[in-house]
């Protein structure tokens, strides 16, 4: 009989395997609890209203972005091309609306879709160049800051002109837009992966390409629409930073310090997801989000000098990277 | 075994890599509900002829015929509208899905508007339903295929292969990379796929094993087919002879 070996259990070898990988992987959970605990005690003003409102706000950027970010990488593409899009979008943001006096909605719905093109141009080299996704990103995010140095003739638009702003600091239930939007990205992202047919592809490529292909997963199709995906999440970030800040962020950065590719790539790996790809949950991505948050608004907050701080979140990447290479080898 | 009906057959099928002439213009008769052995020396172009017939690759020249009617196989997909499905060497399993995700990959249940959603239950119950029919005992089909054994891995690519309606499977080296007791639990399984009416083309090298499950046997030498012997008629020694490029005794 097929399996009558190892019936009943796999084997004290394999479930021990089983057990360490589900602690690497929902070990952000507890972490990430013990410092916000840590925190009370130590950091001063840290556990007040205001202070945790900032916290949603600082996370819900970084977290749509990594929300993208997790899909691309689920479909085993490591999209560095984030800084690009942001540049593009909060460019395209900028000039619709205060130069061009576009409605709120349709620069909206501009500005994603300079997102949705900026991944579809990734798509574009990545699928049809046959070029790795992590080389081919790098390339493709020079020319998107030349696009947006060129399109804002390299200054800073300042938005002068009501609406924008005012739309994201919108509260509903005391909690800002920007917060219930992450939420929302979530939810979708949940959905999206979990229960239906393209999540299952996007889990199938990235954990084995070939196996997949052979499978008759469209896999050329479904790594478009990982990097649209992971793109139109930067570009929806990119109209929230821009409407915060009133004005466009330079090469995406200026004042988009903590969102940008590194620390979406540290909160997916945090999350227990493979550098690799097809392995990994979504929802931990977000608990890992608000570490890393946490723990730079902490840091700030008891006075740890910005290099330190810096320093902190270098080191919360390197061991990021290396529990995703020592689960990678597990399995 | 006169009256076997034939339910696949290739006709003057060819195919070269460049200067490799790798599929000799084979002529071959599959037969329906039966174990029809391929097996040759290493480079005698069996891979190559059931690539063809999966529809991994595209003949040069010739053609099939597929329960008496002239077709192509365009793809996989092609293959698989025509009942034919392969369980390829390496299985092509997704080690960090579980049984049944990789089941269904390629072809999920569906359900809801567009069929966008994964009818979730649907899959499970008739996962279950496919592996208790091959007589295959996982212990939860949730589990990861990374921790299965190599009969139950083997299990679950047939599973796929039936799921996907599957009626000629197409099976290469399925015991190579294993060891005595799953070797048997394997051949036990082709057997249940007989029994149950399915065609099967076993792909070997294992002459010993042939023997034990195959109801025909056909041989490749330099990617020409030497011929077929039923079980019966044959003999190791023969087959072993043609394997070395001794034609018809």
């Amino acid at each position: 009989m097929i399996g009558r070996l190892t019936q009943g259990d796999l084997g004290i070898k394999v479930r021990r395997r089983e057990q360490i990988l589900f602690l690497m992987d929902n070990g952000i959970y507890v972490v990430t609890v013990l410092l916000f605990i840590g925190f009370v005690f130590l950091a001063p003003y840290f556990f007040t209203t205001r202070n945790l409102v900032n916290i949603l706000i600082s996370a819900s950027l970084a977290g749509i972005v990594t929300a993208g970010y997790t899909v691309a990488i689920l479909a085993g593409q490591i999209d560095t091309s984030t800084q690009g899009v942001l540049a593009v979008a909060t460019v395209t943001t900028a000039l619709l609306f205060e130069e061009a006096g576009f409605s709120l909605p349709l620069t909206v719905v501009f500005a994603l879709l300079a997102g949705i093109a900026a991944g579809l141009f990734n798509g574009l080299i990545v699928v049809n160049g046959k070029i790795v996704a992590f080389v081919a990103t790098l390339a493709t995010q020079g020319v998107m800051l030349a696009v947006a140095l060129f399109l804002s003739g390299g200054q800073t638009i300042t938005i002068a002109r009501e609406g924008l702003q005012e739309a994201v600091f919108v509260r509903v239930f005391g909690i800002p837009s920007s917060v219930w939007i992450m939420f929302l990205c979530y939810i979708l992202g949940w959905v999206m992966l979990t229960q239906t047919k393209l999540g299952a592809h996007i889990y199938a490529t990235g954990a084995d390409y070939r196996a997949a292909l052979l499978s008759g997963v469209p896999v050329d199709r479904v790594i478009r629409v990982a990097l649209v995906i992971s793109a139109l999440a930067a570009a929806l970030t990119a109209v929230l930073v821009t409407a915060r800040a009133k004005q466009s962020a330079m090469f995406g950065l200026a004042i988009a310090g903590s969102v940008d590719f590194v620390t979406a790539l540290t909160a997916v790996l945090l999350g227990g997801f493979s550098l690799f790809g097809g392995v990994g949950r979504i929802e931990r991505n977000l608990v890992a989000v608000l570490f890393l948050t946490i723990l730079g608004n902490g840091l700030q907050l008891m006075d740890v000098a910005t290099g330190v701080i810096l320093i902190v979140r270098g080191f919360a990447l390197v061991f990021a990277v290396i529990l995703s290479v020592l689960r990678a080898r597990m399995t | 075994m006169a009256s076997d009906e034939v339910i696949l057959e290739t006709i003057d099928l060819d195919k070269s890599f460049g200067a490799v002439h790798a599929v000799r213009s084979v002529s071959w008769k599959v037969f329906q509900g039966r174990v029809n052995a391929l097996v040759g020396d290493n480079g005698a172009g069996k891979s190559t002829l059931i690539k063809l017939i999966s529809g991994a690759l595209q003949p040069n020249g010739g053609g099939f015929r597929v329960r008496g009617q002239e077709t192509r196989i365009g793809g996989p997909a092609g293959a698989f509208g025509l009942g034919i499905a392969a369980v390829y060497q390496d299985l092509a399993l997704v080690e960090n899905r579980d049984v049944v995700m990789n089941m269904f990959l390629g072809s999920e249940l569906t359900r809801g508007p567009g069929a966008i959603f994964l009818d979730h239950k649907g899959m499970l119950q008739q996962a279950h339903q496919v592996l208790d029919d091959i007589h295959a005992r996982i212990p939860n089909v949730r589990e990861m295929v990374r921790n299965l054994s190599g009969g139950q891995r083997q299990a679950v690519a047939v599973g796929r292969a039936l799921i996907r309606g599957g009626e000629i499977i197409i099976m290469d080296e399925p015991t190579a990379a294993l060891g005595v007791e799953q070797t048997q639990e394997v051949l036990q399984l082709i057997d249940t796929l007989r029994e149950q009416g399915k065609t099967i083309i076993l792909i070997s090298h294992n002459i010993q094993q042939v023997f034990e499950i195959a109801d025909y046997i056909s041989v490749m030498f330099h990617g020409e087919l030497l011929g077929t012997r039923t079980r019966d008629d044959a003999t190791e020694a023969d087959v072993v002879a043609m394997i070395m490029g001794k034609r018809s005794p």
